[in-house]
């Protein structure tokens, strides 16, 4: 359905790229307040081991304020809010005596330099207990007889006991499995396991927290949630949230990693309120990365298949190691699941999910979710399928998809809708043509140093948590949106941008209700204080949900504007006949009556409701999306690989998108671009490794020795190619879904079966590196070395 | 020690430790907060600055090593007319995401730009060894493609 807009879909100047170009925007580090200290964290130099005495005493003689475990309240918490509370659990503390990582924060200090601070922090000496062997490995931790990383942790506000190191559990049985393998004509079982990516956001997290008169904090942070940051610092400390005002702050990319509140946020609290003033925290790069990483990924799985392709049963085992400490791997283990029986019609379901302690760093959430993983996996395994039934690997996936019409579980098994918008077909069938898919040939057709594959996978996202029932996941946000006496408009919303432009979205979606310049629009200075709460700018709801409650809210506005302009006309014209546009001659904004002269600028009708006291002209509305729409995405992907020394470069990408109404599309195409460059990495480098003796990170957390993708693997606009489907979400604004994720999930899958195609291995393992390359082609002696 | 140079044009006279990298004497002293700090070990790119034209880690030189030289950061180049075009390009490709490698990035384009080094995209492959995680960098070498190959920005192709 073709669409007329003004600004939807167009292609218009983001409005925070000035700033960003000149260098004048404000990060986190940026800000500096007067007599301000400096805090540094003091962590732990072995990954298991408990402390028996800090001493402090010569850090505090150089006069550095110093935090213990003794100064700060010794409650556990999750520093991850999104589920409720029943479901979360509970094992952290803002300093332990009980360092489960190496590099957990043991204690703190804040001078009035950094160097000060960085001498102080190296002054305090700990006197260990115990030195445990640290467990890294979630099949030894499990064992009957492995040491308890956790004795006693909380879920909700009760205390459990954890047995076997089981971090959580979640079990899922739909239909009946044997039954389904047993009608089987094929069944392939395989063991997946990914590496510990580092989400290497750019901008280090960094804190800046003010104490205020009458007791109050105000904290400037890089998050992803500036609410359930307000909330977490209120239940630690005791502190009521009016007195607590987190700010938000651009932030420099964050791809899940400060969905929860990072760990430097209640240290820095702490620091601030034993110094009572300002204290300011930016990690270094080693320590951003022993902050947070994603989770490893242990699957199993198990497809039946008939012969004509209509699967049969799946059984899927999901062991995910957590590493020290849990930032809500709960609810990763129902998403999992989620993205596992969204994929395709399996019919008859088994599913296994623990999530297991380790000595590592705490994983968190990393674009996607699980699904990157998940989608690889499946993916992998349907390219097998395929070629074993001769079936073409397309048609297998249309036929068996789970489409429009079927129930989508956005967020887990709580969290489910029906799908209204799917362009699966379209995309697969676009896709196929510009790839040359016809010209990809087989494996054993290739042949010399340099071979070239071309390869498919299909995935989604969700957009938002949302749905018709109220699930253990949050989701629910709320925006003020306000005419000004000038006639331009302030827009509060706490959700953030991390750069892929979905405020600027939202800047759009008002600007197209209301029929004004999104130039007169200001995207206002949101705190917790003046703003409603959203629960984090995750799970690609920027967009969707937070649009969505921003279309709303421009609409009440635009009510409410009409309302004042016929009290001021003072004549009888039905509501509908006004409009609201851009006066070219006056260069200002009014409302009019199309085919008449009559036309009043919103400036006036602005100051006439103020003078005249005839009500504020503001919208507030909060929302929960009553559906989580998937946004589907394909990617066909050519590679070639150089079999003597297993470097596999980019070829061609044909990236397929269902974001609905794209309202953004040179940003649709950045999430491609920055999604496949993600995949990439993850395909053939990322990986965080740990040394089996000390449990540190190998390569002293250098960037070197954690490659992402760099402007070497990029690929020109010619060969990157975006297609995005012709479809309308009925829930979203303007027909609009979320995309953030979905950009990247199945990319990596799409790599893979690319890269068996031009050399015939698939490899169950990531990162996909050039030894493993150059070993599996040895194994076939056909490498020369 | 006392340490002159000059800044974005203009004189400046710095007392540092021997040891304090330029990076912090431009972030802490001098306020210049457009240099990025993304690794303080010479990784990342998001503190590159011009010194004497040349693209170099601010967190790898020392800031005695400045003395008597020029250094420019993005705020001295807004009136540049090769450094506006390069802005208007990344603002017209969408070039820009998060924003943090951003500066960095622009210096990098601008001295090799200059320098007429960037004569093919394989040219600013090469030369663009900043970081970026958001873009995916197809964009931002699109953009820099367009000026370094002569292409009018939309801003100069709607006001001439």
């Amino acid at each position: 359905m073709e669409r007329e807009y003004k600004f939807i879909g167009k292609r218009l100047p983001r409005k925070d790229s000035e700033p960003k170009v000149t260098g004048q925007l404000k990060y986190t580090n940026d800000l500096e307040y007067p007599g301000m200290l400096i805090g540094r964290i003091v962590r732990s130099p072995y990954a298991f081991a408990d402390i028996k005495r800090i001493d402090v005493s010569e850090a505090v003689r150089m006069g550095a304020i110093v935090i213990t475990p003794d100064d700060v309240p010794q409650k556990p918490f999750n520093p991850r809010l999104v589920s409720i509370d029943e479901v979360t659990y509970k094992d952290t503390y803002v300093l332990t005596y009980k360092p489960r990582y190496l590099g957990e924060p043991v204690a703190a200090v804040a001078a009035p330099s950094e160097e000060l601070a960085q001498r102080a922090a190296e002054a305090i000496k700990i006197e260990f207990e115990r030195i445990y062997k640290p467990i890294l490995d979630p099949f030894e931790a499990m064992k009957p007889d492995a040491p308890k990383i956790h004795e006693k942790i909380m879920k909700g506000d009760k205390w459990i006991e954890v047995e076997n190191n089981i971090a959580a559990r979640l079990d899922y049985d739909e239909g009946d499995v044997e039954k389904g393998f047993s009608e089987a004509d094929l069944i392939i079982e395989r063991s997946f396991k990914t590496g510990k990516r580092y989400h290497m956001q750019l901008e280090p997290k960094a804190v800046l927290c003010v104490p205020e008169p009458g007791g109050k904090l105000t904290i400037y942070t890089t998050t992803q949630s500036i609410h359930n940051t307000r909330i977490l610092i209120s239940q630690i400390f005791g502190i009521p949230e009016s007195r607590i005002n987190v700010v938000k702050v651009p932030i420099g990319g964050s791809f899940g990693s400060s969905i929860q509140t990072n760990y430097l946020v209640p240290i820095a609290v702490a620091l601030c309120l034993k110094a009572r003033k300002p204290v300011k925290i930016a990690y270094t790069r080693e320590e951003d990365m022993l902050d947070h990483s994603n989770f490893v990924f242990y699957f199993n799985i198990k497809i039946g298949v008939k012969k004509d392709g209509t699967f049969t049963a799946a059984e899927f085992t999901n062991i995910l190691d957590v590493g020290a400490h849990q930032v809500q791997p709960y609810p990763l283990l129902g998403t999992s699941l989620g993205w596992f029986v969204s994929m395709y019609k399996w019919r008859n379901i088994r599913y296994r999910g623990i999530a297991v302690y380790t000595n590592k760093v705490p994983g968190c959430a990393l674009r996607g979710y699980g699904a990157p993983e998940v989608q690889w996996a499946v993916e992998t395994m349907v390219d097998e399928i395929a070629e074993k039934l001769g079936i073409d690997p397309i048609e297998l996936r249309l036929k068996n998809y789970v489409g429009k019409g079927d129930i989508f579980w956005g967020q887990g098994p709580t969290v489910k809708s029906v799908i209204k918008s799917d362009g699966v077909p379209e995309l697969l069938l676009k896709g196929k043509e510009l790839i040359g898919w016809d010209r990809r040939g087989h494996p054993s057709e290739k042949k010399g140093r340099y071979r070239r594959g071309i390869g498919v996978a299909r995935g989604f996202h969700t957009s938002s948590a949302g749905g018709p029932i109220s699930g253990e996941v949050i989701d629910y946000t709320g925006c003020i949106l306000k005419l000004n006496e000038d006639g331009t408009l302030d827009y509060i919303t706490a959700l953030q941008d991390h750069g892929g432009g979905s405020l600027d979205a939202h800047v759009k979606i008002i600007a197209e209700t209301l029929g004004v310049p999104p130039d007169l629009i200001n995207l206002a200075t949101a705190t917790t204080e003046n703003s409603l709460y959203d629960v984090c700018t995750h799970a690609s709801r920027g967009t969707y949900a937070g649009g969505e409650c921003a279309r709303r809210a421009a609409e009440i506005l635009k009510q409410k504007i009409f309302e004042t302009a016929i009290r001021m006309l003072g004549r009888v014209v039905n509501p509908e006949a006004l409009k609201i546009g851009y006066d070219e001659r006056l260069k200002e904004a009014v409302v009019y009556v199309e085919g008449t002269d009559i036309k009043i600028p919103l400036r006036e009708i602005a100051r006439t409701a103020w003078q005249k006291n005839w009500g504020t002209l503001a919208a507030v509305v909060t929302y929960r999306a009553t559906s989580a729409p998937p946004s589907f995405t394909v990617y066909f992907v050519e590679v070639e690989v150089d079999t003597w020394t297993g470097k596999v470069r980019p070829i061609k990408v044909v990236a397929g998108a269902d974001v609905g109404t794209p309202i953004n599309p040179d940003m649709v195409e950045g999430q491609l671009h920055g999604g496949f460059a993600m995949a990439w990495g993850m395909a053939f480098s990322e990986d965080t490794k740990y040394d089996p003796s000390t449990g540190e990170i190998m390569g002293r957390m250098l960037i070197t020795d954690y490659k992402i993708a760099t402007a070497e693997d990029v690929l020109s606009p010619e060969e990157f190619i975006v297609i995005l489907a012709n479809t309308y979400e009925p829930a979203g604004p303007f027909g609009a879904k979320g995309l953030g994720e979905a950009a990247m999930n199945p990319a990596t899958g799409a790599i893979l079966n690319a890269l068996y195609n031009a050399i015939g291995v698939r490899f169950y393992e990531l990162p996909v590196t050039p030894d493993k390359i150059i070993r599996a082609l040895r194994e076939r002696g056909e490498t020369p070395w | 020690m006392k340490v002159q140079f000059s800044l974005n044009g203009k004189p400046v006279e710095v007392d540092v430790d021997p040891r304090e990298p330029l990076l912090n004497t431009l972030r802490f002293r001098l306020k210049v907060k457009s240099v990025k700090r993304g690794c303080e070990r010479g990784e990342c790119g998001s503190c590159t600055v011009l010194l004497d034209g040349k693209p170099v880690l601010s967190c790898m030189i020392l800031t005695p090593q400045v003395e008597g030289r020029e250094v420019i950061t993005v705020e001295g180049l807004e009136q540049d007319a090769l450094f506006k075009a390069l802005v208007d390009a990344f603002i017209e490709c969408g070039a820009i995401q998060c924003g943090f490698c951003t500066p960095g990035i622009l210096l990098v384009a601008w001295a090799e730009i200059k320098q007429k080094r960037l004569k093919s995209r394989e040219d600013i492959v090469e030369y663009l060894g900043n970081l970026c995680r958001c873009t995916g960098y197809v964009k931002i070498v699109e953009a820099i493609y367009k000026v370094a190959s002569g292409v009018k920005s939309w801003r100069e192709s709607t006001s001439s």
